[in-house]
């Protein structure tokens, strides 16, 4: 967890070097997942088949339990690629970490906020092209001043919350996981001798599988909040 | 760390974002066209399948209970029709048994009647008979008697003689 960051300018935007190499091979990971299972797709679905369904009805079942009626078909690939990419991000960093010189090449891609607050921003951004190609502008624009004329402000200061919070918290479980997991490491490796790795090795055996299972969680939680910020604008005030 | 994240200190990471929204969208689009939509497309496939088997198993079941209704009817039917047929039987093998007696009945009486006539009518031929056998043989006994009248030794003869006949005739 080197400080600097490799950056490249290119076009006037500046690139992290890191995090792109990171969001590519996490990419391919789930490119690769998803390819290698659905080979051989039949009516009478087996092994890889089954998972990837699994996986599917699992995501969509995110997606049904706060969209409701037709709107919850479109969100579905939208929900499955999410959950998976973050996923998949999320484990990425606890398994491989590449360090050439002072910079970490590869990484997991969600600990750093300008990924997890992109995703966010998609998010967000999803929701409102679905709120109003679903309510239409005018009562799009409508449900900002609902249920009275006095939350118009709250109204708008929760979108920001809402991208905010979606983003940061993502960002801030996995960054601390792998936070504590370089500390640990160097505990081992900046100790005393042999003696800190016999200690050293089950904290952090032990922090990697809870890194393991805060990533699934957030993952799944990034999805549910999704779904519910989409339901929230494409849901007509009743 | 967080340095880049303040605008302006190092920048916004403009690129990352840009390069994180369409690598996204990228693997999205290829997720949709390698496992998404087949798939969906298949799960769907499989409800409606799946729908339409228990619509046709629910089908053939009403099926199957009617047929087995019908075959219960018509079995009862048949049993119906059976013991009718027997009752049948035996009403005609009874009226049958009945005319036949009657018949016999008949015949033996009109055979009875006609030996009772046949008889009847010998026993008044055998009458006639005997009666034109009397006028007959009184006759001749009178032609006999006539025929010796004369003298008394030959009336005595006569009187012999058709004696001895009547003795001859009789045994």
């Amino acid at each position: 967890m080197g400080d600097p960051v490799p950056t490249v300018k290119f076009l006037g935007l500046t690139f992290n070097i890191a995090n792109d190499i990171s969001i590519v091979i996490t990419c391919l990971i789930v490119f690769l997942f998803v390819f290698l299972l659905s080979r051989h797709i039949a009516l009478k679905p087996k092994g890889g088949q089954n998972v990837l369904e699994w996986l599917i009805e699992f995501t969509n079942g995110i997606v049904k339990g706060s969209i409701k009626g037709n709107d919850a078909g479109r969100f579905g690939l939208y929900a499955f690629t999410l959950f998976l990419f973050i996923f998949v991000a999320n484990q990425l960093g606890l398994f491989i970490h590449v360090q050439v010189g002072d910079y970490t090449y590869v990484k997991s891609p969600t600990a750093d906020p300008i990924v997890t607050l992109t995703l966010s921003f998609m998010t967000v951004a999803l929701a409102h092209a679905a709120g109003v190609q679903k309510q239409g502008m005018k009562g799009y624009l409508k449900s900002y001043t609902s249920p009275f004329l006095v939350f118009l402000p709250i109204n708008i200061f929760e979108q920001f919350t809402d991208f905010l919070t979606l983003g940061l918290r993502l960002f801030g479980n996995i960054f601390a996981g792998e936070m504590l997991l370089g500390k640990v490491a160097s505990l081992a490796t900046g100790g005393s001798g042999w003696f800190s790795y016999v200690y050293a090795f089950p904290i952090e055996f032990l922090w990697q599988g809870f890194s393991v299972f805060i990533g699934s969680v957030q993952a799944f939680v990034f999805v549910t909040l999704t779904s519910v910020y989409i339901s929230q604008k494409v849901s007509t005030e009743e | 760390m967080l340095s880049h994240l303040i605008i302006g200190a190092s920048g916004l990471y403009l690129g990352d974002m840009l390069f994180i929204a369409i690598s996204f969208i990228i693997l999205m689009a290829v997720i949709a066209k390698v496992a998404w939509n087949p798939i969906t497309k298949m799960m769907g496939d499989r409800a409606d399948k799946i729908a339409n088997d228990i619509d046709s198993a629910q089908k053939s079941r009403q099926e199957a209970s009617d047929l087995a209704d019908q075959r219960r009817e018509a079995l009862s039917h048949s049993r119906q029709e059976a013991s009718d047929i027997v009752s049948d039987a035996k009403q005609s093998g009874e009226q049958q048994r009945a005319t036949i007696v009657s018949d016999a009945q008949n015949e033996a009486a009109q055979y009875k009647q006609n030996a009772r006539k046949d008889i009847e009518q010998e026993r008044q031929d055998a009458l006639k008979n005997v009666q034109s056998d009397v006028a007959d043989i009184s006759v001749q006994i009178a032609s006999k008697i006539i025929k010796k009248q004369l003298d008394p030794e030959g009336q005595q003869a006569l009187i012999n003689s058709y004696i001895e006949g009547l003795g001859k005739h009789e045994s």
